[in-house]
């Protein structure tokens, strides 16, 4: 478990994180997501120890990163961002000395750099130097060292740049994996990623950690910050009048009419007289034969209105032909929760 | 334990680049030119005295090339954090560093074993002397490479941690003899107690003083101390 305290971080006046508190939990693959400089890359330097923090206080499985350092950095397998490796030394070579670094008995070294080479599906390029790999490679030889002494929590700085689709997909697959419970990790590890690309962190993680301009603006399941308080329901409604006659001759009429019964008398906002509760703006974005298309824009973090709004337009002789939610996606709430920050 | 594997890569990093051959190569040549202009005159003894004397001007440029990658070349690739964020303690990734680099130096030391049984095979030198002017040099060089690992640790850039060692070396090797041309008494004795070159003739004359062993000891602690420091302080930059 990694948790952080009123953390913050100053470089000289500048302040690049700042009060964070946060709990990481085992088992979950969790994603810090935010524009560039938003301060990921420093926030996961102080978890790491590589830098300490100014003020607060962070502990890695129970240890303290800055009074108990090295138990810290015994239980973290870390990629930095940019995967930084000694080109000069072959890949195997490479993971052996890192092996060696994090106190894999000699004995050992073979047996956990053999594992990590398959598991980062980097046998055929063993004997390579690390410095004529491609991009891709040299990701994959940064996450192999982070994992080959089995750490309990694994921090990995953008671990997908660089990387074409497939290594995408494939890199994606093995952090997953790499969070579920296995040897020595009963409860899973603790998988904590970076990254400013919305689909990267949507696909790959059970949480999300929103960050900007050093602080945390939201936490939580993709599934919570969605459905959260700061976000906005829509729903597009496809309504045909059951009354004949052309909706030329309605038109006015029937938008009256729509607009009466999910908005209420006079159209006033938030249901009152006999509205639906939690519509906020009504919006024609078509019309045809006897049918009428509209926008429904919910407050922030009502319920589903669905069947409300169904209810209460059936009753008014309207017929729903087409009723969808639109549900607001990460990237809406991200930008929701940095615009907000603005 | 951990100290002995950065050091073993660290060694090993100097034979996997073009620098490292370099450096022998050109190691190999100046010791040569020395030992020929200085060891190999008809009629004069067979000693190695003004070949162990003339050291000190090799290390002054030989110890800041060896030394200026050991952790400037780390922070402009940004392996030091890895490094770092290992479970490694400062204190054993400098111990490691000097000791790779103090290794390579005796690897660049090593063939000049030859010129001993050049000079044995010739004329059969006093032995001891030649054992205590290698010991010497290792302890002068090892005592540099501590400078330049410092100066290595201070910045990114290699050519501005060669520089910076080579004139601090100089300087103070300089300034110490000056000084204590200068000085009144006792502050004389404390400037020449500085001078590293008068403590490597004694080396190279056959006496292995226990207190220039310590000195060189010391001061290698002393550098290698406050580089460890450093490293430290950039966790709170």
């Amino acid at each position: 478990m990694i948790e952080l305290h009123d953390v913050s971080k100053r470089y000289g006046r500048v302040e690049a994180v700042s009060g964070v508190e946060l709990t990481i939990n085992p088992g979950l693959v969790t994603g810090l997501l935010g524009p560039n400089g938003a301060g990921k890359t420093t926030l996961m330097r102080m978890i790491t120890g590589y830098l300490s923090p100014t003020a607060g206080r962070i502990s890695v499985c129970g240890h303290d990163t800055v009074t108990a350092s090295g138990a810290a950095r015994r239980c973290i397998g870390y990629l930095p961002d940019a995967a930084p490796a000694y080109g000069e030394m072959r890949v195997d070579g490479y993971l052996r000395f890192r092996a060696g670094l994090c106190g894999v008995a000699r004995g050992q070294q073979n047996a956990v750099v053999e594992k990590a080479l398959s598991q980062c599906w980097l046998s055929e390029v063993r004997k390579r130097r690390v410095g004529e790999l491609s991009r891709g490679y040299r990701q994959r030889v940064g996450l192999a060292a982070a994992v080959l002494h089995g750490p309990a929590v694994l921090v990995l700085d953008e671990p997908t740049t660089g990387l074409d689709p497939g290594q995408i997909r494939e890199m994606r697959g093995l952090i997953r994996e790499l969070a579920r419970p296995g040897e020595g990790v009963p409860a899973g590890r603790v998988v904590l990623l970076s990254s400013h690309i919305m689909a990267e962190v949507e696909a790959t993680c059970d949480r999300v950690v929103i960050v900007h301009r050093g602080r945390v603006k939201a936490a939580g399941t993709p599934a919570e910050l969605v459905g959260g308080a700061g976000s906005v329901g829509r729903y597009v409604l496809e309504v045909v009048l059951e009354r004949n006659g052309t909706i030329s001759e309605q038109e006015d009429g029937l938008v009256g009419v729509v607009r009466g019964r999910l908005l209420g008398a006079g159209g006033a906002v938030g249901g009152a007289a006999g509205g639906v509760a939690g519509v906020r703006r009504v919006t024609v974005i078509g019309a045809g034969d006897r049918r009428l298309k509209v926008e429904v824009e919910s407050e922030a973090g009502a319920d589903d209105l669905r069947e409300a709004m169904a209810r209460a337009l059936h009753g008014a002789g309207v017929v729903v032909t087409e009723l969808v939610r639109e549900r607001a996606s990460l990237e809406q709430v991200f930008l929701n929760a940095i615009s907000e920050a603005a | 334990m951990r100290t002995l594997v950065i050091a073993r890569r660290e060694l090993g990093s100097y034979f996997r680049t073009a620098l490292g051959w370099v450096l022998a190569a050109l190691f190999l040549l100046l010791s040569g030119l020395v030992f020929a202009a200085s060891s190999l005159s008809p009629g004069e003894p067979a000693s190695m005295r003004e070949f162990f004397t003339v050291w000190w001007s090799l290390l002054v440029i030989v110890a800041p090339a060896i030394s200026m990658r050991l952790l400037a070349e780390e922070q402009r690739t940004g392996t030091l954090e890895p490094l770092l964020t290992s479970p490694v303690a400062e204190v054993e990734v400098v111990a490691g560093k000097l000791l790779g680099a103090a290794g390579f130096l005796a690897c660049c030391l090593a063939p000049t074993l030859s010129y001993v049984a050049v000079l044995a095979w010739l004329a059969g030198p006093d032995l001891g002397p030649i054992v205590a002017g290698y010991v010497g040099v290792m302890l002068l060089g090892t005592l540099y490479l501590s400078v330049g690992l410092l100066f290595s640790a201070l910045t990114a850039s290699q050519t501005l941690a060669f520089l910076a060692t080579m004139f601090f070396l100089l300087l103070s090797e300089v300034g110490a003899q000056r000084a204590a041309a200068h000085l009144p008494a006792p502050l004389d004795a404390a400037a020449l107690a500085l001078s590293v070159n008068l403590r490597l003739g004694d080396f190279a004359r056959g006496v292995v003083d226990s207190q220039h062993v310590v000195f060189f000891l010391a001061a290698t602690a002393w550098f290698g101390g406050l580089t460890a420091l450093v490293l430290r302080t950039r966790r709170w930059a």
